[in-house]
């Protein structure tokens, strides 16, 4: 890693360097943006996602972050949309992105049902759109403030950039290291097999050696893609490869935007004289006066708390990947430290997950129908996580505590409920076995990071 | 760092090469085509099951005409006989819950129950009811006539009260517009059918795996669970028991098991003959063991249903027989995992539409 930051990024953060990659990177950057949430909006998804569940599986102590009443919830989204507009146009840059950061994540914290790498990833680089001049050439802003017109920036506020890149590629190749991925070529023999009536290549798709081909070629490409983005000589071909890799990827799996945010963002790579002639040409098409004598540099000072907090942005984001190392276990199957980390399109896991509310006192049960409590993606997300399990089983506690149950002859009230599951998952086209079993009560168990022993082990 | 990750790259792709040499040979499993497989559901289950539907409701229509004009015991019998036919081949047609038949929401107006008496009564002393409106789901449709048909004053309020017959009349004409407007709708929507064969959850191929074990669950949960108290402490609700005043939910439960296997299988609706089906594709994914398990599944629970000599309700009130519900429930239960997991996650098949990244 050490190598890597010295030769892909230089170590010197603070040396000058054109601002043009990064003004053409914040215009791209907005318009990816924009297109997301407008997408999101007229897909009805704020509707079903946000407004019509009844219960939100919260992230670990961030169970308070809830959405707001009904159809309020579309404020969020709103203001997501105008600042993704003005980060475009580098209007009210600096609020513009701290408002976008801010509610993106807002939303992404509310229900990790919807948890997707590529909302964290989006999450990250507004985080980091925010703390980078990205408006201080060709924007409103600059337009209406000459003063802060900049032709040279720290080279850091472009590396970082490039550094995020590199960590979703390379660790997105690291988890494909794997005994599934690359020796049983699943779950892509699983996905691709599926599509074996596509007209002229649906034979190909289900041969067995193709499954192959696209799990080690994905695995390579994943691993060395940005090597290559960042050699010279080899950029024209790598950029060919992250085109080709990615609309592939859009035409066999329902990703939706991931690819072309992939596509789009990679342009950064591209060389300083790429940009600027970009840019040039943009300033052109747009009559940008440049009479105003601009300020070459900016002459800023190292300032240590910058430097260290380059550096701890840049440890957590190599140490979450990695945690999962900390639990015994298979990563696929406990999915402990399994989020934030990058594992993309990585396992086809399928549950059923059945919970039984018991009376104490009388040992009756209940079998519990999941979709009168969650809406049918909770519900998928649910049986296969175990965090999910639990959580849904104390809300199931509080939702029948107390609730009276009839017949013509009889009448119970429950009392402090006892909540049973029985899991069965299949994991990367195995056939399914126990996950959860009958004899946990699950209220009695605590939601906390630690080691999860009441999963049932994997058996091969 | 470039030169080194030209060698890896080789180096892998011989791996690639040496990985792969043993499995290319082995590619002898059975041929199967999806779209192959829709065709035959939609022109040797659906098509005929619905032709065979159409014409039952039809005959329905037609007796209760005879019996109004003659509203005699027998004549009333007939219309029970043709209701019977219709409520049974309905047990196919609901499990294909997509296209026309959930355009127009067939499946909750025709097949929902239990059936609301007092609602029905109040619509038919008070006159001003609308049969569409969802406030009246519950007091129209097949089992809304189960109440109507067999209650124990049916005769005489046929004989005696033209509203009570006119009710009877709406119910039935309403079904037999609908299913007018399906047939109609299949004969566009057929090729639309046999085409979409994509992985996308509204292709026709997902609808219908989606469709198919929710019609399983259905039959598992309301057809059994509900009535013996599945989701009431074990306390047993006879009023959900479905076409209660017949007493044929046990033949009606059978027959929608039969459908569903005959549907996996891919069977002829007409002659039972063997077509593709669920069934084949699982055999050509390596999933033979997966396909007997779902087909003997299938028989046990059949034949645990042959084991009732009594009606659901009766079977409930009677304390012996607890353990031999409980039984066959269990059964039911143990072959979800079966269709819902293992079968659904080998044809990968998504069951949300939105984006997903695969975890």
């Amino acid at each position: 890693m050490i190598r890597l930051l010295n030769k892909g990024f230089k170590a010197d953060f603070f040396r000058q360097t054109a601002i043009a990659p990064l003004i053409v990177f914040r215009i791209i950057f907005g318009a990816m943006l924009l297109y997301s949430i407008l997408r999101f909006i007229m897909k009805g998804w704020v509707e079903t996602q946000y407004i019509d569940p009844q219960f939100y599986f919260g992230f670990l102590g961030f169970e308070w972050v809830k959405p707001l009443e009904g159809s309020l919830m579309y404020i969020p989204f709103v203001i997501m949309a105008i600042s993704a507009l003005f980060i475009m146009l580098g209007f009210f840059y600096r609020m513009s992105t701290f408002l976008f950061f801010v509610c993106f994540t807002y939303v992404e914290l509310i229900d990790k049902s919807n948890y997707l790498n590529h909302y964290y990833f989006i999450s990250l680089m507004s985080f980091l759109m925010m703390l980078v001049p990205a408006h201080r050439d060709f924007s409103i802003d600059a337009k209406l403030f000459p003063s802060i017109r900049k032709k040279e920036t720290a080279a850091w506020h472009i590396g970082i950039l490039k550094f995020q890149l590199a960590v979703v590629y390379i660790f997105a190749g690291l988890a494909k290291l794997n005994a599934d991925w690359l020796f049983e070529a699943q779950p892509l023999k699983t996905w691709l097999q599926a599509h074996h009536n596509i007209p002229y290549l649906g034979w190909i798709l289900q041969e067995e050696i193709t499954a192959y081909f696209f799990s080690w070629m994905g695995c390579l490409y994943d691993l060395f893609i940005v090597f290559f983005l960042l050699s010279k000589r080899t950029r024209p071909f790598a950029y060919l490869a992250v085109i080709f890799f990615h609309v592939l990827t859009w035409l066999l799996f329902p990703i939706g935007v991931f690819p072309w945010v992939m596509i789009f963002s990679t342009t950064i790579f591209f060389s300083v004289k790429f940009h600027q002639q970009l840019l040039n040409g943009l300033k052109k098409l747009f009559k940008w006066s440049e009479s105003i004598p601009e300020k070459v540099n900016d002459i800023s000072v190292l300032r240590p708390f910058v430097k260290y907090g380059i550096i701890l942005y840049l440890a957590i984001q190599i140490l979450i990947p990695i945690r999962f190392l900390a639990y015994p276990g298979n990563l696929f199957w406990n999915e402990e430290g399994f989020r934030f980390s990058w594992r993309v399109m990585l396992m086809h896991k399928e549950g059923l997950a059945t919970f039984y509310v018991t009376d104490k006192s009388s040992g009756r049960t209940i079998e519990v129908n999941n979709t009168d409590f969650l809406t049918v993606r909770q519900e998928d997300q649910m049986m296969t996580q175990p965090d999910m399990i639990l959580q849904f089983a104390k809300m199931l506690k509080k939702e029948f505590d107390g609730k009276t149950f009839s017949n013509s002859k009889q009448s119970i009230t429950l009392r402090d409920p006892a909540v049973h599951a029985e899991v069965f998952v299949s994991l990367n086209g195995r056939s399914s076995q126990l996950f959860i079993d009958r004899k946990h009560d699950l209220t009695a168990l605590p939601y906390n990071l630690k080691h999860r022993d009441w999963i049932e082990p994997f058996k091969k | 760092m470039l030169k080194r990750s030209i060698g890896f790259v080789l180096v892998m792709s011989i791996g690639l090469l040496f990985s792969c040499r043993d499995k290319v040979d082995n590619d002898d499993n059975t041929d199967f085509n999806k779209g192959e497989m829709l065709e035959n559901v939609s022109a040797n289950i659906i098509i005929p099951s619905l032709m065979k539907f159409e014409t039952e409701v039809s005959n329905l229509k037609s007796s209760f005409e005879n019996f109004k004009s003659n509203p005699t015991n027998v004549n009333l019998d007939n219309v029970k006989t043709n209701w019977r036919e219709s409520y049974l081949t309905f047990q196919t047609l609901k499990i294909f819950d997509f296209g026309p038949i959930r355009n127009i929401g067939f499946k909750s107006s025709t097949g929902t129950y239990p059936v609301d008496p007092v609602k029905i009564e109040s619509n038919i002393s008070s006159g001003g009811y609308d049969l569409a409106a969802a406030s009246n789901i519950a007091a129209v449709g097949l089992n809304a006539l189960d109440y109507l048909l067999y209650n124990s004053n049916a005769l005489t309020e046929f004989q005696n009260n033209s509203s009570y017959t006119d009710y009877v009349d709406g119910v039935i004409q309403k079904m037999f517009n609908e299913t007018q407007s399906i047939v109609n709708g299949w004969v566009g929507y057929t090729t639309v059918f046999n085409e979409s064969t994509g992985t996308s959850s509204t292709s026709a191929f997902s609808e219908f795996v989606n469709e198919f074990n929710r019609d399983y669950e259905l039959a598992k949960t309301a057809k059994i669970g509900f009535p013996i108290g599945k989701a009431n402490l074990g306390l047993s609700n006879p009023e959900y028991v479905e076409a209660r005043y017949s007493g044929i939910s046990f033949e009606l439960l059978e027959e929608s098991i039969k459908a569903l296997k005959a549907t996996y299988n891919g069977d002829d609706f007409e002659n039972g003959s063997t077509g593709q089906g669920f069934s084949n594709y699982l055999v050509h994914l390596e999933r033979t063991n997966l396909d007997d398990a779902i087909n003997e599944k299938f028989d046990l629970i059949l034949s645990n249903i042959e084991g009732f000599t009594m009606t659901l309700e009766e079977a409930i009130d009677d304390p012996a027989m607890k353990s031999q519900l409980d039984e066959l429930y269990l059964h039911l239960q143990q072959q979800v995992v079966n269709i819902k997991t293992d079968m659904t996650a080998a044809f990968g098949v998504l069951i949300t539409y939105q984006d997903n990244d695969g975890d």
